[in-house]
């Protein structure tokens, strides 16, 4: 998918764009599995580090520091973790005992990844003495890659590097081989247990690499589904690229709409359902600020996805100057961040007229309409309804 | 000392379930099950599956995390198996012939006590449960006593324990019949039928290279530490012709001819045996895809 402007044929940029994008799928992964944001950023810098002591080849270095990366993408949309899904616990614990395999998938899928990240990937939580998951390999039928993001993990969820090292320490011949846990102790008194900060490594992305666009759609359909709000991103791109349109936007800021349309949903995970609530009433809206900060902040620092963020962050702001969480009123809300906001508020409105058609009197454009001038720009809502007129 | 294998068979069980979904199947048959980690997880993920192989203890922890689809073990059930229970009476030295080779004197007698204990479990699915959880007691201190330093002494009821309540967190449901036998690789093909089947050919000799932790938890439930492998598979297709190249290769062509019936059948091997294994199985069957994602774990899936 076209999502991006041209590259003008400068192969550095597309690169560039795909790595941001796998490091935006990373950070997606943390959120949906619950784990703190830069989670995968920290593993895939002390994967590495540990791989080298571990004397993992080093032509696999880069696919531990990418599987490191993308080591929980599976969590987005697994059964125990999804919206509405209350599993009893033992079934919960037995969905995520997938996650792996399922993050496994993601990667195989992903043309542009070194061949070896997936099963880094499937691999990472098996324990020596095979009561691991998914696959209960066990002695060294697991490979030393994923050995490296196995202990990888146990520094990032330690409280303290030390915590880490009596974890292992303790857990020799059992999760872990002897000679891993030795090696991890010599890591840790050789590094003071600190690593480079994670650099993506482009070099090892394959020439043949995936379209950006096409996997950042993907990545906006998984999230969807795991929401439980399938098809919602396709929906307020289709709306949001076409009301910028019609109000004449300039090519830069539908660029920056069209990806805040597709990742503007990462910030529920893990923070609550947004759609669970009325979108125009404010009751939630404190709560749908906190999503809009956690979806910019995913997108912060990642060039070619960044401009993407004030407008996800912006989107709980209303015209009238009292949303949240800045305050901002009328045309000091960014252009593309007014769209964003009603184009999401029409689909949900939408969907839930049509699901309850007995349950609503006024139609979504009628709702949308009373709320033009206090929530939402007129001019924006104007565009919005046009929009959905169009493609009805 | 005993020399413990650097290396196991990998059989990926993500990897065959993907197989499997690829080629619409929904039962499984792998004669050469092994230890049935692999065919928990298919039928966890809904496949009926069935297992065979000639030692017994693998059929035996089959029974518990394959056949049996509700029974676990409370607390009080776990302490009947961990510890001696007051009245009843012992073969303390009935592994006395591994005390100062193999394990402590200590180790010795719990191997005695366990072994009694888990013949009055309630169940056949208890007590598959609790063999498995035992040999992983048993593969630690085989460890533990090549490395004494780099891992923790830890209570060996304690350790059994941890390792018993491990094994039953796999027990599930798939509301379709899995079972498994204790039988020859023929005598499973005849008396049973899926949409796959799941060979992974024994390497040639691999009588005389199979790992100790194997064997010898199967002279643990036989209650003969002096059992050998031979004993078990001196009748089998595999024992009786295992030196011998030519008749190896005809065991292997036998089974995928008696296998001609499945729809679907992967046959497991890896980069080192591909050579010998692949031209016996293209010979089989015409369509042949080998699927190979990494050197260890390589595919030759055949369709009809």
């Amino acid at each position: 998918m076209a999502l991006f402007q041209e590259a003008d044929g400068d192969p550095r940029v597309a690169l560039d764009r795909l790595a941001d994008v796998l490091s935006y799928y990373g950070a997606v992964g943390d959120a949906a599995a619950g784990l703190t944001f830069g989670f995968s950023l920290r593993k895939a810098a002390f994967a590495r580090s540990i791989a080298e002591v571990l004397e993992v080849e080093a032509s696999l270095l880069d696919a531990v520091s990418i599987a490191g990366l993308l080591h929980a993408v599976g969590a987005i949309g697994n059964p125990a973790l999804v919206r509405e899904n209350d599993l009893p616990e033992r079934l919960a614990t037995m969905e995520r005992w997938d996650i792996p395999a399922a993050g496994a998938r993601i990667c195989a899928a992903i043309g542009a990844l070194p061949e070896r990240v997936a099963d880094i990937v499937r691999w990472q939580a098996e324990a020596w003495d095979g009561t691991g998951f998914p696959d209960q390999l066990r002695w060294n039928g697991i490979p030393l890659p994923s050995v490296a993001l196995a202990l990888a993990d146990r520094v990032v969820r330690a409280h303290e590097p030390e915590e880490a090292l009596a974890s292992i320490a303790e857990e020799a011949g059992r999760s872990f081989a002897p000679a891993h846990s030795r090696a991890f102790m010599l890591w840790f008194h050789r590094t003071g247990a600190e690593a480079e900060p994670f650099t993506f490594p482009r070099t090892a992305l394959l020439a043949d690499f995936s379209d950006p666009g096409d996997l950042l759609l993907d990545i906006a359909d998984r999230i969807d589904r795991h929401l439980a709000v399938p098809g919602r991103a396709r929906n307020v791109l289709r709306l949001a690229e076409a009301s910028a349109r019609a109000l004449g936007c300039t090519a830069p800021e539908i660029e920056a709409l069209r990806i805040a349309a597709l990742t503007f949903g990462a910030g529920e995970l893990g923070n609550g359902f947004e759609s669970t609530l009325d979108p125009l009433v404010r009751l939630g809206l404190e709560r749908r600020a906190e999503q809009a900060q956690a979806g910019a902040r995913l997108l912060e620092g990642l060039p070619a996805l960044a401009a993407a963020a004030p407008l996800v962050a912006a989107r709980a702001e209303w015209f009238d100057g009292t949303g949240k969480p800045a305050g901002l009123a009328r045309d000091v809300i960014p252009i593309g961040a007014r769209i964003l906001a009603t184009a999401i508020a029409y689909d949900a409105i939408d969907i839930d007229t049509r699901a309850r058609p007995a349950a609503r009197r006024a139609t979504a454009g009628e709702r949308l309409d009373g709320a033009a001038g206090t929530h939402f720009d007129p001019r924006v809502v104007t565009a919005v309804l046009d929009a959905a007129k169009a493609h009805a | 000392m005993i020399e413990l294998h650097e290396r196991t068979r990998r059989i990926s069980p993500t990897r065959i379930h993907e197989i499997l979904l690829r080629y619409g199947a929904k039962s499984l048959v792998d004669p050469f099950m092994g230890l049935p980690t692999h065919l928990n997880y298919l039928k966890r993920h809904g496949i009926a599956v069935h297992g065979g192989d000639v030692l017994e203890w693998f059929v035996r922890v089959g029974e518990g995390i394959v056949v049996n689809d509700l029974t676990i073990l409370r607390d009080h059930e776990v302490a009947e198996i961990v510890e001696m229970i007051p009245g009843r009476i012992y073969a303390l030295d009935l592994f006395k012939a591994w005390e100062g080779v193999f394990f402590t004197e200590e180790q010795c007698v719990y191997l005695g006590v366990w072994f009694d204990n888990v013949r009055n479990l309630r169940s056949d699915g208890q007590t598959g449960l609790a063999i498995l959880g035992l040999w992983r007691v048993f593969c630690y201190w085989l460890q533990k006593a090549q490395e004494p330093d780099e891992m923790p002494d830890l209570p060996p009821s304690e350790l059994a324990w941890h390792y018993i309540r491990q094994s039953e967190r796999w027990v599930a449901s798939n509301m379709r019949r899995n079972t498994v036998r204790q039988s020859d690789v023929m005598q499973t093909l005849e008396r049973q039928r899926a949409d796959a089947l799941l060979f992974a050919p024994p390497p040639r000799n691999a009588l005389h290279h199979a790992d100790p932790r194997i064997w010898m938890w199967e002279a643990w439930w036989q209650g003969n530490p002096y059992f050998t492998l031979e004993h078990a598979y001196r009748d089998t297709l595999f024992g009786a012709r295992s030196n011998d190249p030519a008749a190896y290769q005809r065991s292997i062509a036998g089974i995928l001819s008696e296998a001609g019936e499945y729809p679907l059948l992967i046959v497991a091997t890896n980069e080192s045996r591909l050579g010998e294994i692949e031209p016996i199985v293209r010979n089989a069957r015409a369509k042949v895809e080998c699927y190979a994602p990494n050197e260890s774990e390589i595919y030759l899936i055949a369709t009809a």
